[in-house]
C-alpha cells in the first residue's frame, strides 16, 4: 500500500493519510474486511506521530469506511459505493464550479473550457 | 547497589596500569631502604578513593546516579563499601610486602611489629577517609580539597599550640592506664568512626540536589 | 486518556532564576516534546521530575503516583538520558552492562547487547574511542535495556549530525510500538520532533507558553504575511505575536480558519515549531 505524505502541502497530515486511504478503499485497492496496519506501526512507517494516524483513523471511521474491533486494529467497512461515490462527485462538482466561476468573469467559452477538460482527462491516462 | 560498587572497582580497575606500576615502584623503593611502604600504600589508597569522586563530578554521574533506583541511598553506600574493599586489601597486600620484605632481609619476623604497623596505618587511612567523605558530599570535591587542606593545617596548629600551653602529664598518664586496651579501642574506632561518617555523609547527600 | 506523567504547579526559586506554576501532563502512549530555549527551564522541570532536585513547590505525578513518595517503584520503570552526563570514559559498554546490571533488577542483558550491535557499538572498546553520536546511543541503549514504561529524555540529539539524530528518532517510534510506553523529549533542535512528537510543551522563562497536542497547534496556529498597509488593518486580539522585518510583516495566529474568514488576506503558511518559538519569544503582542 502506498501513502505519500507531503509536508510541503497545506493540507494536514492526517487529512492526506485518510483521503489516500478512503480512496484506496473506493478503488478496492482495500478490499472490505481487510485488517489496516496498526495505529503505532503505520506512524513508525510513515515517520509521523501516533496522534496523527490515530486521528485519521478515527475520522474514517466516523465517515464509516473503517471499522474497528477492540483490541483487534482497524478493518475496511463494507461501504455504500453509490454513496461513496456521491461523496466524491459532489468533491468534482465544487472544484468544477470554482474553475466555472473563474471561466464566467474572465468571459471564456464554455467550449474552451470542455476542450481543456478533454485533454487533462486523456493526459492522466 | 551493587552496581555502584563495581562503578567505583571498574573505574579503579581501569586506571590498574598506572596503579601497578605505582605499587612496583614503591616496592622497589622500600626494598633498597628509600621509602617505607607500609607509609606509602595507605596513603594511595586515600588517593585512589578520593580520585573517584573527581571523575564522579567530572562525568556529572551524581546527577544520573540520583535518578537511578534508590540512587541516593546506594550511591553513599556503595561509595563506603567500595572504600572498606580497598582498605582490606591494601592491608593485606601490607601484609604479604611485610613479610616478604622480613625474608628477604633475612630478619625474624616480628608479627607483633607488622600487626601493629598494620592497624596502626588502616586506622589512619579510615580515619583520614572518614573525615574527608561527608566533607567532600557537603562542599563537593573542589571545595572540599581546599577544605581539607584547611582542616588539617588546622589541626596540626592547635594540636601544636595544645602540647606548648596545656599541661598534658595528666592526660599522659591517662592514656597510659589505658595502654592494654589500645588494640581493643583501635577496632571499635575503626568500626564506629566511619559508620558515624557514613551516616553524615548520608543525610547530607539524600536532601542534596545536582 | 490515562495521564503517565502529571506535573502540577511546579515552582522552584533560584536566584537568576525561577520556575514558575509548570504544569502539564503526558498521556500514556504518545510522545512529548518539551521545547524552548536553552536556560528556559527544561532541565530543571527533568530534574525535578527524577527527584534530582527535590525542594520544590506543587506536585509531581508519574504512573499514577507520587514522585517523592514512590521513588523507587518509579525509578526502576523510568529510563533517563541526561544532559551533560557521561559515562565514565575509561569504562567500556561491557563495564556498563555490568554495572547497570547491579543496579536494575529488571536488567535485560540480552536486550543490552542487542541494541549495541544494533546502533554498532563495539562492546569491548572504551567509551574515550566513541564519537559524540555513538556516546548518546550508548546512553540510549543503557536507558532502554530495562524494559522502563516512560523515558525521560534531556536533549538526547543535541551535538549530532542529522543521520544520528534520524536514527534515534525512528529508536523513539520503536519504543511507542508498545502503547503502554511513553516519552518526555526536552530540546531544542525541533525539526524532527515536529514529526514524532504527539504533544508539545512550550517552556519560556520558568513559565509553560502552551502544552498542547501537536494536531491542534499545527490545525490552529498559522503564520500570516502581509504589508504594513494590511497589518494596519488587523486588529490586535486577531494574533498572539508579530514581527516587523524589512519588508513585510510576520504574524502568528492562534486561529487560522477565523482569521481567514475575517480578512482577505490569501494564504496562510504552516507554522514550524522553531518559527512558532522565535515568534513566541522574539515576537511583539
Amino acid at each position: 500500500m502506498d501513502i505519500i505524505i507531503r509536508n510541503s502541502s497545506t493540507v494536514p497530515i492526517y487529512e492526506q493519510i485518510k483521503d489516500q486511504i478512503k480512496n484506496k478503499i473506493i478503488t478496492e485497492e482495500l478490499k472490505t474486511g481487510e485488517l489496516l496496519p496498526s495505529i503505532r506501526s503505520l506512524a513508525k512507517d510513515l515517520n509521523c506521530s501516533v496522534i496523527t494516524t490515530k486521528n485519521a483513523y478515527e475520522e474514517l471511521v466516523k465517515e464509516g469506511y473503517v471499522e474497528t474491533i477492540p483490541a483487534k486494529g482497524f478493518y475496511v467497512a463494507k461501504i455504500n459505493k453509490e454513496i461513496a461515490l456521491e461523496e466524491q462527485l459532489s468533491k468534482i462538482e465544487n472544484l468544477l464550479d470554482t474553475a466555472i466561476n473563474i471561466a464566467k468573469l474572465n468571459n471564456i467559452d464554455k467550449q474552451v473550457i470542455l476542450n481543456i477538460l478533454d485533454i487533462l482527462y486523456e493526459e492522466d491516462k | 547497589m551493587l552496581g555502584f560498587i563495581k562503578k567505583d572497582l571498574l573505574m579503579i580497575k581501569s586506571n590498574f596500569k598506572i596503579l601497578g606500576f605505582l605499587i612496583v615502584f614503591y616496592i622497589v623503593m622500600g626494598f633498597m631502604g628509600q621509602m617505607d611502604i607500609s607509609f606509602i600504600l595507605p596513603f594511595m589508597c586515600v588517593m585512589i578513593m578520593i580520585s573517584t569522586f573527581s571523575y564522579d563530578t567530572f562525568n556529572n554521574w551524581d546527577a544520573y546516579a540520583v535518578a537511578l533506583p534508590n540512587g541516593r541511598l546506594n550511591n553513599v553506600k556503595a561509595k563506603y563499601l567500595a572504600t572498606i574493599l580497598l582498605i582490606v586489601v591494601t592491608a593485606f597486600l601490607m601484609l604479604i610486602l611485610s613479610v616478604i620484605m622480613a625474608y628477604s632481609q633475612n630478619t625474624v619476623i616480628n608479627w607483633e611489629n607488622i600487626i601493629f604497623t598494620l592497624l596502626g596505618s588502616v586506622f589512619g587511612t579510615i580515619l583520614s577517609l572518614s573525615f574527608m567523605f561527608p566533607i567532600i558530599y557537603k562542599m563537593g570535591i573542589e571545595k572540599a580539597r581546599i577544605c581539607i587542606f584547611a582542616g588539617v593545617f588546622g589541626i596540626i596548629i592547635l594540636a601544636g599550640l595544645l602540647f606548648k600551653y596545656v599541661n598534658l602529664a595528666g592526660v599522659g598518664a591517662m592514656l597510659a592506664k589505658l595502654e592494654n586496651y589500645w588494640p581493643m579501642i583501635i577496632l571499635a574506632a575503626c568500626v564506629l568512626i566511619p559508620y558515624i561518617s557514613y551516616r553524615i555523609s548520608l543525610k547530607i547527600y539524600l536532601k542534596k540536589e545536582f | 486518556m490515562e495521564n503517565i506523567l502529571e506535573v502540577s504547579n511546579l515552582s522552584k526559586k533560584y536566584q537568576d532564576f525561577t520556575l514558575e506554576n509548570v504544569t502539564f501532563s503526558l498521556p500514556k502512549g504518545m510522545i512529548m516534546g518539551f521545547i524552548g530555549e536553552n536556560g528556559a527551564g527544561k532541565t530543571t522541570t527533568i530534574k525535578a521530575i527524577l527527584n534530582v532536585i527535590n525542594k520544590y513547590e506543587g506536585e509531581i505525578k508519574i504512573f499514577g503516583l507520587d514522585n517523592k513518595k514512590n521513588a523507587e517503584k518509579i525509578n526502576t520503570e523510568i529510563g533517563v538520558v541526561l544532559d551533560e552526563m557521561f559515562f565514565p570514559e575509561i569504562l567500556t559498554p561491557q563495564d556498563i552492562d555490568k554495572i547497570m546490571a547491579g543496579i536494575y533488577k529488571n536488567w535485560d542483558t540480552d536486550l543490552y547487547q542487542k541494541y549495541l550491535k544494533d546502533f554498532g557499538l563495539i562492546a569491548s572498546n572504551q567509551i574515550k574511542t566513541f564519537s559524540k553520536g555513538m556516546r548518546k546511543k550508548l546512553e540510549i541503549a543503557t536507558a532502554l535495556s530495562h524494559h522502563p514504561k516512560l523515558l525521560i529524555l534531556d536533549e538526547p540529539t543535541s551535538g549530532l549530525d542529522p543521520v544520528a539524530r534520524a536514527e534515534i528518532m525512528n529508536i523513539f517510534q520503536n519504543f511507542i510500538q508498545n502503547e503502554d510506553c511513553s516519552i518526555l523529549i526536552s530540546t531544542h533542535i525541533t525539526s524532527e520532533l515536529e514529526q514524532i512528537a504527539d504533544y508539545v510543551t512550550f517552556i519560556n522563562q520558568g513559565k509553560i507558553v502552551f502544552s498542547e497536542s501537536c494536531l491542534d497547534i499545527f490545525d490552529n496556529y498559522g503564520l500570516v504575511k502581509c504589508t504594513e498597509e494590511e497589518f494596519k488593518q488587523i486588529k490586535k486580539e486577531d494574533y498572539v505575536r508579530y514581527q516587523k522585518n524589512k519588508y513585510n510583516y510576520e504574524l502568528l495566529v492562534a486561529n487560522k480558519k477565523s482569521f481567514q474568514k475575517k480578512y482577505s488576506i490569501s494564504t496562510i503558511d504552516k507554522i514550524t515549531l522553531d518559527k512558532l518559538m522565535v515568534l513566541m519569544i522574539k515576537g511583539d503582542k
